[in-house]
């Protein structure tokens, strides 16, 4: 007998505090209309009339009466994803613990609770990329960024399913683009060296600026029996590229035989520099720390927001600091000229009391970001100027 | 009889703690900053110092003053002795070492040269690298029984040459997907840094891998490596402005140092060096100075 009793005591200990919760969570509606929280697609919590795993209903600390903030809420939750979306390239709203830039978090009439389209989702973003070309790739224009890429991170760039010419030869046959590669002098591979993925306004979705040895045929830089142009054979004509390989700082790199196809297609490109992709995502492939470190930064550069770094850094070699165009005056004051004339003393004869070294603008800004308006090292109230003024 | 045996126990545990807490407590002590090797001395600061060469025999330290073409030494206290411009003709000097038969030998990247200097007959010849039809392009630069080590940074290998300055053999780390961008002779091999892959490479002294591992967890952007006394490595990470220390197995000990500009703080570092009196050396090139650690 006393273990039917047992039986019916713990049942009730476990159900009623869960009913409880149940019963208190549907008091909500009672003011917050249930439709408005309504779609195709609800999220579990909510579909069970849960509030309170992510709203405390009294009080809290976050907007919206929210227990955490931005993924540190979700992640309570979704806790393999919080580990899985650290690992390799994480993209950025991710990285940001922004997790409703892409999705609702109650309801939606769309998979995985996303605010629009798939492609509309990603649109908001890369608002800079045309969404239709004269030749546009079949999943492109169906709006099925999943067929390449991930949403969330990727070991590839680019947030790819996987390496590139793999990710392309799973829908097309091998044997179909030997038979669209004849006379080549080496086997296709490197698809995206001459092809958008996406599209571009030649057949076959080959990039729109090609290189013009390129187009004049392949013999120019491949020798006979097929053997890849070294970095001499880019050198030949681009003779000023090779000062900037031999100064203090260059990008003479890598293993590769050809030090320029770490950056550049030798075949095609979407613009005269035949870059493989965005400075952005050219320069990211070996700096994602770095472009991570600054991203998220309350103050960022103009010219760092919009990924170009070649406003400021000589890309092929310098022999300034962080392969700067100029030194830490000259860089800036291209552009900020009032600056270079009124400002705190700066130049050759201000020396920094910490180092001995000349005082420049970026003794006190990080142009690529900070979280001190101006872009300052430290707050501009009076962290910064104690650094040197002691009895500031 | 009962007491004795408490106080025997309790000697002998305080026998076998002592060496332990000993040994812990030195384990533990922290780097701090001993000496600092600025060009103030010389009436005019260094610009961009990106190697240091330290001779043991002299107890000298010798600093390339790359932005400066310049060469500076120091006292092992880290006292200024001279500056050394090779008449003006120094081209962005870059590493340094001296060769047993006392010439100074420059990596010199504005001529793309290894450049000899006998101080004494005040020559200085330059010598562009090349393996048959190949011009290397020189970068860090080490010296140890009459063989010149080389990193080629068109290939990222490490290339060996004899005092004829004829390559001998070439080391590379296959695994590697991009090159080696430092690395140090140890008594049993060569280790080595392999920048964007952050993984470090033990060679031994024929060139062959004997194990890597990767400091990805720990490193962004590592550009220098040194390995103390007991094989622990240390990696410069130039952009976290901070040392990671690995035991020889590759198992993350600790880290320290910060971005900086004030004392013991770094700002874009460039090399690190062990010196043969326990100092950690740090090149930055960011500060314009060597800070010495010690502990």
């Amino acid at each position: 007998m006393f273990f039917y009793y047992r039986i019916i005591i713990i049942f009730w200990l476990v159900t009623v505090p869960a009913l409880a919760a149940a019963a208190a969570d549907n008091v909500c509606f009672d003011c917050h209309k249930k439709e408005a929280f309504s779609g195709k697609i609800v999220h579990e919590p909510l579909a069970k009339g849960q509030c309170s795993p992510c709203h405390n209903p009294h009080v809290a600390h976050f907007k919206g009466l929210l227990e955490k903030e931005g993924a540190e809420l979700c992640y309570s939750c979704h806790t393999k994803q919080q580990e899985s979306f650290k690992q390799g390239m994480v993209h950025q709203p991710v990285r940001s613990g922004n997790c409703l830039v892409c999705h609702e978090a109650h309801a939606s009439d769309r998979n995985g609770l996303l605010k629009e389209q798939l492609s509309a989702t990603c649109f908001t973003c890369h608002e800079k990329m045309p969404q239709k070309f004269k030749y546009t790739h079949s999943p492109f224009a169906q709006g099925q960024c999943y067929s390449c890429h991930r949403p969330h991170q990727s070991v590839y760039g680019q947030l790819l399913n996987d390496e590139p010419d793999r990710v392309c030869l799973s829908c097309h046959k091998y044997e179909d683009l030997l038979k669209g590669h004849v006379n080549y002098p080496e086997p296709p591979q490197g698809c995206l060296s001459c092809h958008n993925p996406h599209g571009s306004e030649r057949k076959g979705m080959v990039r729109n600026v090609l290189h013009a040895p390129f187009a004049q045929g392949c013999k120019e830089c491949h020798e006979q029996g097929g053997k890849r142009g070294s970095t001499q054979s880019c050198l030949r004509c681009h003779e000023a590229v090779a000062a900037g390989m031999l100064a203090r700082h260059s990008h003479l790199t890598g293993k590769e035989e050809n030090k320029c196809v770490a950056c550049h297609s030798p075949h095609a490109g979407d613009e005269k520099n035949l870059l493989k992709g965005s400075q952005l995502h050219v320069c990211r492939s070996c700096h994602a720390d770095t472009i991570a470190r600054y991203e998220d930064k309350l103050y960022r550069h103009p010219e760092v927001k919009a990924g170009i770094c070649t406003s400021c850094h000589e890309i092929h070699g310098s022999n300034k600091l962080a392969m700067l165009r100029g030194d830490g005056n000259a860089i800036c004051t291209r552009c900020h000229e009032t600056q270079g004339k009124f400002t705190h003393p700066v130049g050759e004869k201000v020396m920094d009391i910490r180092t001995g070294q000349m005082v420049t603008c970026i003794s006190c800004h990080v142009a690529m970001g900070s979280d001190f308006k101006y872009e300052l090292i430290y707050s501009g109230l009076k962290d910064l100027c104690i650094q040197c003024h002691k009895r500031y | 009889m009962k007491y004795l045996n408490t106080l025997l126990s309790l000697a002998v545990l305080t026998a076998v703690s002592i060496p332990v807490i000993v040994s812990t407590s030195l384990a533990a002590e922290p780097w701090t900053w001993r000496a600092t090797l600025d060009g103030a001395s010389s009436g005019q600061p260094m610009e961009m110092p990106t190697a240091l060469h330290i001779d043991a025999e002299r107890q000298r330290y010798y600093v390339v003053d790359s932005g400066g073409n310049r060469l500076l030494s120091f006292t092992r206290e880290g006292g200024f002795l001279h500056t050394f411009t090779a008449e003006g003709k120094l081209q962005i000097p870059y590493d340094l070492v001296r060769d047993d038969a006392d010439l100074i030998w420059v990596v010199e990247k504005g001529r793309n040269s290894l450049t000899s200097i006998d101080v004494k007959a005040k020559a200085v010849i330059t010598h562009v690298l090349k393996d048959g039809e190949r011009t290397l392009v020189p970068d860090r630069l080490e010296f140890r029984n009459g063989t010149f080590y080389v990193i080629d940074k068109a290939t990222g290998e490490i290339a060996l040459l004899g005092k004829d300055l004829v390559v001998k053999k070439w080391i590379s780390c296959p695994e590697c997907s991009t090159g080696i961008v430092d690395f140090k002779l140890t008594q049993d091999g060569i280790w080595a840094l392999d920048q964007l892959d952050k993984k470090v490479i033990r060679f031994d002294g024929e060139g062959k891998v004997l194990k890597s591992f990767s400091v990805a967890q720990n490193v962004e952007f590592p550009v220098s490596l040194a390995i103390d006394s007991a094989g622990n490595v240390y990696v410069l990470d130039r952009h976290k402005a901070a040392i990671a220390v690995f035991d020889p197995q590759g198992g993350f000990k600790y880290a320290f140092l910060a971005k900086g500009w004030s004392r013991g703080e770094l700002y874009f570092p460039i090399e690190i060096v062990f010196d043969p009196w326990g100092g950690l050396c740090v090149v930055e090139e960011g500060n314009g100075r060597v800070e010495v650690f010690g502990r």
